[in-house]
């Protein structure tokens, strides 16, 4: 047992949790999925990454210094900039650089206002707060950023000829787009604000689970979901707007063109 | 040519090399003048860069090198959607949006005045062979040559001196086609407009009566103007009766 009456799992313990992995296995052979190979790289991969994360927390937490807390974020920043900009079908110019202002600046803001004026820990960047949330932001952000910027890109593809038709009217390039990126930045909110309806109801998110199961009690936990709820909601607003306000002017020239060669 | 509506010269339109493709020359040393209140028509066969050059003479399109002029001014040098409403871009697939073909009427940039007074609607409409009651009808339950003519009544609110015509009948059925080309000749007829037109339809390139510009693969192939005896060079003739080269 450890701390707070939680249950501390042995290997032993994790290798019967990898027996689950097996009956996924088990029904990939017999449906002929032909998911065995990536279901054990998948496994593998969960086990090192998990390992190797938990390692690194604890040595941060240990450290107890805040560039330390500062260097895993801007690497969680990095992979999360990697990982939005590579879900996108097709590339965009500096669109490395448009995800990570997106994502810092979204980041930022959201950070500095849940640990600066909501949570307050003592001191500010104290890891235990710092990186988990940090890490929801970030992640929220990219998913948010990846929706917006896919729908942006397949928007200007199909709708090219009612954006060239507005060019033609008179209209500048911010204005030809604008419905484009309204319907971009719709897409990459609703699971947010869907989310929000349904939240408790349905399934308790991960973050209130892990509390719980961490020993504090259910309503020290929605507390924090409530907190999180609604700073996931600003994150991916921030995210995908500034992804998508900066993505947006790449296709366009200050003739007011459409660059239909990047569609 | 005395003071063209449209001077080009020397255009070259090339688009960057993008990944995994190689860089393109989409129209190469093109050279051409539109007189005020003529016409020019744009034939070739697809990817000969014949929209493209269309789309270079309301800015759409960056060329690459040359000049394009509009009413004696260097295009560069003028904004852009001001040249957009007086060269005015007619596509071949009408582009409406939802609402009524009043509200497709009155679309305007933020800002932008324009006079969508009721009477000038009706006038627009009446002017491209539209009963005026056609106001309030969605737009998407229009006919394609409805659609059409909106789109050109749309242009005529901003009182452009050209129309560019980006294949404007081949969507449509003959009898749709015949009305569009009506419109088209009247407008040209009665408001002085001058008309440069993409379009392989015999009929509308006959009664445009202007010089034909023949394009393949970016390059011009043959220039010349349509008189009583046809046209002249062979491989446009070819062309122009269906033989592709």
């Amino acid at each position: 047992m450890g701390g707070f009456g939680i249950i501390d799992l042995t290997w032993w313990q994790l290798g019967l949790a990898l027996l689950l992995v097996a009956v996924v296995a088990a029904i990939s052979l017999r449906q002929a999925l032909g998911l065995e190979r990536d279901l054990l790289v998948g496994a593998v991969r969960t086990i090192g990454q998990l390992y190797l994360v938990g390692l690194i927390l604890a040595a941060v937490f240990g450290a107890a210094r805040w560039y330390w807390v500062l260097l895993i974020i801007v690497v969680m920043a990095a992979v999360a900039t990697h990982a939005a900009v590579s879900r996108l079908a097709k590339p965009i110019p500096g669109v490395y650089w448009i995800a990570a202002t997106a994502l810092t600046i979204s980041t930022a803001a959201t950070l500095t206002y849940v640990i600066g004026v909501v949570v307050q820990p003592r001191p500010w960047w104290e890891p235990q707060y710092v990186i988990p949330i940090a890490g929801m932001i970030l992640g929220n952000s990219m998913t948010s950023a990846a929706l917006a910027g896919d729908r942006l890109q397949a928007d200007l593809f199909a709708r090219r000829d009612e954006v060239e038709a507005r060019l033609a009217l008179g209209f500048s390039g911010r204005e030809a787009v604008q419905p484009l990126v309204r319907a971009a930045l719709r897409a990459a909110m609703i699971p947010t604000v869907n989310g929000m309806m349904t939240v408790g109801v349905v399934q308790l998110p991960g973050m209130m689970t892990g509390q719980i199961l961490a020993g504090a009690s259910p309503l020290t936990a929605i507390r924090y979901q409530i907190v999180v709820v609604f700073m996931l909601a600003v994150a991916t607003a921030l995210g995908s707007l500034l992804f998508v306000r900066l993505a947006v002017r790449r296709y366009l020239t200050p003739a007011h063109q459409l660059r239909r060669y990047l569609l | 040519m005395p003071d063209p509506m449209f001077q080009v010269e020397h255009l070259l339109l090339t688009y960057p090399a993008r990944r995994g493709q190689p860089p393109a020359t989409i129209l190469d040393d093109i050279s051409v003048e539109v007189a005020r209140g003529g016409a020019l028509v744009l034939v070739g066969p697809s990817g000969s860069g014949k929209s493209s050059l269309l789309r270079c003479l309301n800015r759409l399109e960056e060329p690459t090198a040359g000049v394009v002029r509009f009413d004696g001014h260097d295009i560069t040098e003028l904004d852009p959607r001001e040249l957009r409403r007086r060269a005015a871009l007619v596509l071949q697939t009408p582009v409406l949006f939802e609402g009524t073909v009043r509200e497709n009427l009155k679309i305007r940039a933020p800002g932008a005045t324009l006079d969508f007074s009721e009477p000038r609607l009706r006038e627009m409409l009446t002017e491209v062979g539209l009963d005026a009651t056609l106001l309030d009808r969605d737009a998407a339950m229009l006919s394609g040559g409805e659609k059409q003519r909106v789109t050109i009544a749309r242009a005529l609110l901003r009182d452009p001196q050209a129309l560019l015509l980006d294949e404007p009948t081949s969507a449509l059925d003959p009898p749709n086609a015949k009305l569009v080309i009506e419109t088209v000749c009247r407008l040209r007829d009665v408001r002085g407009l001058s008309i440069v037109a993409v379009t392989h339809t015999p009929e509308l390139v006959r009664r445009l009566g202007g010089p034909l510009l023949y394009l393949v693969k970016g390059h011009v192939q043959a220039y010349e103007r349509v008189d009583a005896n046809g046209v002249m060079d062979q491989r446009l003739q070819a062309f122009l009766s269906g033989i592709h080269p």
